[in-house]
């Protein structure tokens, strides 16, 4: 091989110029302040809430079952009514889309193939993530409110509408990713079809769909638009979920964010700390689950 | 190491989130069981007379604040009566009404004309007013303690004809006042509300040559205007706003540390707001046989302030189980009653007695069918 | 399942699926799997028809030129939902433009610069991001963004651009010193931060598209990283990346509470940014409670099925989009 004796004048590929060297840097450098201006906003709002919210928390503040009215000072009642309701809505409408969903998915991944039936049931599983929170709300008002009464029950169906297409897109695209040949190696010891989606496929995206669900149900027990005209409000603990009105943090801290008495605001920095917390439990759980039991992941 | 992290963060994570369920399972109160109005409620063993149970209600936001005080209240008077009131606003209380989901709906203004024929054929409506109050006019100029106005004045201003504070026709109103040169803005609410229902329908009898505006809880205000949502919104306006006006539920006003203007009524003196004022000026409303009334610009009496506003609770006349007559009574019967006492303290006027006594006896028109 | 297949070593391989009856409980699997899937499309047509019978008195009496119209007085009956829809537009238009770079910026961060196992705590970021929920944002929006952007912020900016040609339509004041800090401005922004999760995690999964020789290619001629990014990344991405900010303008559109917080509250259609706003889904949320049954309820009913239709076809274009990136790449 020849040696190539650099001539001093000629241009050398391995160093790039002064010019385009800064523009590398500078574009280097774009890219992580484009990181700390996602990182200030998120910081700032955790700080602000830990901050306003900390002062208000107490072991009476998260249990205490009776919400004041707005005009008293925080230390009087708390948000425990609040945060049954978060619980058991949000829980009511995981144990309705959870499942739906996954069979939903199982079907569009399984069973439809590229059916016109399955393509079609697709794409409105696609428009239905576009569904505003507050039509799904209204929706549900109109439909069951109307003729049965505001209950929990209600908050739970517009959660579960919400939930729904998320979790069949998160459940497919995980049954997507197993691989074939664990089916074609069921099949060929003569299991069923439902068996083998039981027992072989299911087991092996489990790790992504539950993380999804846990996401999906992150993002139901923030929701407040749902809510607005489904449970209306309660002053003191409901545990039944079927009968009578109900309240929820995401319901509280939007009607406290309105008030003007600081007894009022305070209450709402402390169920938004309370709710944050829930939410980042669920999605901590949900990456553990990820790390820990999926075994096929993007 | 990483791991190691994670095991813990979890760990910690599952604790609390076991502990918050345990707690809050363990200690919520005893639950409620309800009973949407179509269904029977649950029947009562002891509280014969009161019933028990649980009432569900919806409507007005003014109301609020009061409902939220008389429910607290009641626990100790009857405690096996469970009250739910949720502020969603007049229109949706009344139609929830309408449809059965509640009780008794809350509502700033009598049914309109427009929904008349929502009303289930058969179903009568009773009217028990329950609460007044006034509607302040807090503004923002640091250095004039006292400002007066005058319904013509309200009017020009909120519909951006006059523009600035030193106008002539508010400093003949304002001897001796040195109003300073700043241009007024005014603080208007843009989400629906009775307070705005209240505050235009008290410029149209007031200043009915000069108000063009209309009449309604959602008013197209000059493009001057700057709107808040609730009165929180509209308070935020004034508050950071010099030059700044703005209408406010007066109980608002007070909770946001805000300056309320004086304004003439008919007898021609400039009242400051106040709960006894406002009681005055709807002592002297003409009163419906049904209950119905507009306490807005209503009395000529001295000392009474103009710009007040009264809510309703709805009911039907005839009710399906006779557990929901016994609750209502006492509901309402309190609120009628011993409730009323806590209304200075919450910025609000009591009724005057006299509509007190009548709406009182209307309970006895709450049977059950 | 009560059916049990034994595992015939003489039998052909997948016969027990060929033989004619297929047992009963594959048969109500399949069923009941079906049977989910359908309820989303039961669920969407019973929202189609309930919120269209409840709106039809507003369209029919208001007619093409009423529901359009700029004139919101519920007082004189006229309900005309433009300077909503022109909200709605702004704001997720302002959400996009400020969410696009940082979204990009993190975006590449993640897949070029960043070595993996230095990528798990922004990866940490972007979801804590995510999960913070709509009405905490706004919480923390109308509390405590909205009254320091007014007096540090848009105050200052106002009286640097007030004159200037276009930056003082867009930036300047409105009426005198008018700024407020509940804006479409602030609405915009707030719905920037919500959206950038979504869009930055969505162009990630695109540029991990791009084959790993098309990069190599380029550093083996020399290109800085920039120089890579910008000639074998984005070429590859550019689909993809549409897809994503569609998706994320769309989820923009429908969101609610945070935007009803701090836009303002005040149906006008106006260029100036700073100055307060109102969009579909936050009048909805608003005025329904005090609406009184007939066209105003359907008004808002109404204009709930205008942002319907608005976000499903924004949708549709995203998936049509990223669905056609995927096949050009060879797919997930």
């Amino acid at each position: 091989m020849a040696v190539i004796t650099t001539d001093q004048a000629a241009v050398d590929l391995r160093e790039p110029s002064g010019w385009r060297r800064a523009k590398n840097q500078f574009a280097t450098a774009a890219m992580w302040f484009s990181f700390l201006c996602m990182l200030v906003p998120l910081g700032f709002v955790l700080v602000t809430v830990i901050a306003k919210g900390a002062s208000v928390i107490s072991w009476q503040f998260l249990t205490n079952s009776t919400i004041p009215p707005n005009i008293l000072p925080a230390n009087v009642g708390g948000m425990g009514a609040a945060v049954v309701g978060t619980l058991e809505i949000t829980g009511f409408a995981a144990v309705m889309a959870i499942p739906l969903g996954v069979l939903g998915a199982v079907y569009l991944n399984e069973y439809g193939g590229n059916r016109p039936l399955a393509r079609v049931l697709s794409f409105f599983s696609d428009v239905m993530t576009g569904v505003p929170s507050i039509v799904m709300g209204l929706f549900i008002f109109t439909i069951w409110v109307l003729h049965f009464g505001y209950s929990g029950l209600a908050g739970s169906f517009a959660l579960a509408c919400l939930m729904l297409p998320i979790v069949i897109r998160s459940s497919y695209e995980m049954l997507r990713l197993v691989p074939n040949s664990l089916r074609e190696g069921s099949y060929a010891l003569g299991a069923t079809k439902a068996r083998v989606t039981l027992t072989v496929v299911l087991p092996a995206a489990i790790g992504g769909i539950v993380s999804g669900a846990l996401l999906a149900v992150a993002r139901a027990a923030g929701e407040t638009a749902p809510l607005l005209f489904t449970i209306l409000t309660v002053e003191a603990t409901n545990t039944n979920l079927f009968h009578g009105a109900n309240t929820s943090l995401s319901w509280q801290i939007w009607e406290n964010a309105q008030q003007p008495y600081a007894g009022a605001v305070a209450r709402g920095w402390g169920a938004a700390l309370t709710l944050i917390a829930i939410a980042f439990i669920l999605m901590i759980v949900a990456r553990l689950v990820t790390a820990r039991f999926a075994r096929y992941s993007q | 190491m990483q791991l190691r992290g994670r095991k813990q963060v979890a760990a910690v994570g599952g604790a609390v989130a076991v502990a918050l369920l345990a707690a809050a399972c363990s200690s919520s109160s005893s639950s409620s069981s309800s009973s949407t109005p179509a269904s029977s409620s649950s029947p009562s063993t002891s509280a014969a007379t009161s019933g028990s149970g649980t009432i569900d209600a919806a409507g007005s936001s003014f109301q609020n604040t009061y409902q939220e005080a008389a429910i607290s209240a009641f626990k100790s008077v009857d405690p096996s009566i469970t009250v739910n009131y949720d502020s969603v606003g007049s229109g949706t209380g009344r139609s929830d009404l309408y449809s059965n989901t509640v009780l008794f709906a809350g509502s700033d203004s009598p049914i309109p004309s427009s929904e008349a024929s929502k009303v289930p054929a058969g179903k009568t409506v009773l009217y028990f007013p329950v609460v007044i109050g006034p509607i302040s006019l807090a503004y923002n100029l640091p250095n004039v303690s006292t400002l007066k106005l005058t319904p013509t004045l309200i009017a020009e201003i909120f519909q951006g004809q006059i523009t600035s504070w030193n106008n002539s026709a508010i400093a003949a109103v304002n001897p001796g006042v040195s109003l300073p040169s700043t241009a007024i803005t005014v603080a208007v609410r843009s989400d629906s509300s009775g307070t705005t229902q209240n505050f235009s329908l008290y410029l149209e009898k007031a200043a009915p040559s000069v108000w063009k505006l209309g009449s309604s809880s959602t008013i197209k205000w000059p493009s001057t205007a700057h709107a808040g949502a609730q009165n929180t919104g509209v308070a935020s306006i004034i508050k950071s706003t010099p030059g700044a006006i703005g209408y406010v539920d007066y109980t608002d006003a007070i909770a946001s540390g805000l300056k309320s203007a004086e304004v003439q009524n008919k007898a021609g003196d400039f009242v400051a707001p106040s709960p006894s004022a406002a009681s005055l000026d709807a002592a002297s409303a003409t009163i419906a046989s049904d209950l119905t009334f507009a306490a807005a610009d209503a009395s000529s009496a001295a000392g009474a302030y103009p710009i007040s506003y009264q809510s309703w609770d709805l009911v039907y006349s005839t009710q399906p189980n006779a557990n929901d007559v016994a609750m209502l009574k006492s509901y309402l019967g309190y609120l009628l009653g011993d409730g009323q006492k806590l209304l200075p303290t919450l910025y609000y006027a009591p009724l005057p007695s006299s509509l007190d006594q009548k709406a009182i006896a209307q309970l006895s028109q709450i049977t059950s069918s | 399942m009560s059916v049990t297949v034994q595992a015939d070593p003489a039998t052909p391989a997948g016969s027990a699926g060929l033989s004619p009856r297929r047992p009963i409980g594959d048969r109500a699997f399949q069923v009941l799997a079906l049977a989910s899937g359908l309820l989303v499309l039961v669920i969407l047509v019973l929202i189609a028809i309930t919120m269209s019978q409840q709106s039809t008195t507003w369209f029919s009496s208001a007619g093409w030129s009423g529901v359009f119209s700029i004139d919101w007085d519920p007082a004189h009956g006229k309900f005309g939902a433009m300077a909503f829809l022109y909200g709605t537009v702004i704001v997720s238009l302002i959400a996009i433009i400020v969410a696009y770079p940082v979204s990009m910026g993190v975006a590449l961060l993640l897949t070029e610069v960043v070595p993996r196992r230095w990528s798990r705590p922004i990866v940490y970021v972007i979801d804590l991001l995510a999960v913070v929920p709509s009405v905490v944002w706004g919480l923390w929006g109308i509390l405590i963004l909205v009254p320091w952007l007014q007096t540090a912020i848009y105050a200052h900016v106002a009286s640097a651009v007030n004159g200037i040609w276009i930056l003082g339509n867009l930036f300047g004041f409105l009426n005198g010193n008018y700024v407020s800090g509940a804006s479409f401005f602030t609405a915009g922004l707030i719905l920037a931060i919500m959206i950038t999760p979504i869009v930055t995690s969505l162009s990630r999964e695109v540029m991990a598209t791009v084959p790993t020789t098309d990069k190599e290619g380029a550093y083996a001629l020399g290109a800085t990283r920039w120089e890579m990014i910008r000639g074998a990344v984005w070429p590859h991405s550019q689909t993809g990346i549409v897809g994503a900010v569609l998706l994320g303008l769309g989820r923009a559109m429908g969101e609610t509470i945070a935007v009803a917080l701090v836009i303002g509250a005040s149906p006008t259609i106006s260029s100036h940014l700073f100055t307060p706003g109102y969009a579909m889904p936050a009048v909805i949320a608003l005025q329904f409670g005090e609406a009184t049954v007939g066209e105003f309820r359907a008004a808002l009913i109404g204009m709930g099925v205008l942002l319907f239709l608005l976000t499903i076809i924004v949708n549709l274009s995203a998936r049509a989009v990223i669905g056609r990136h995927a096949r050009s790449m060879g797919g997930a």
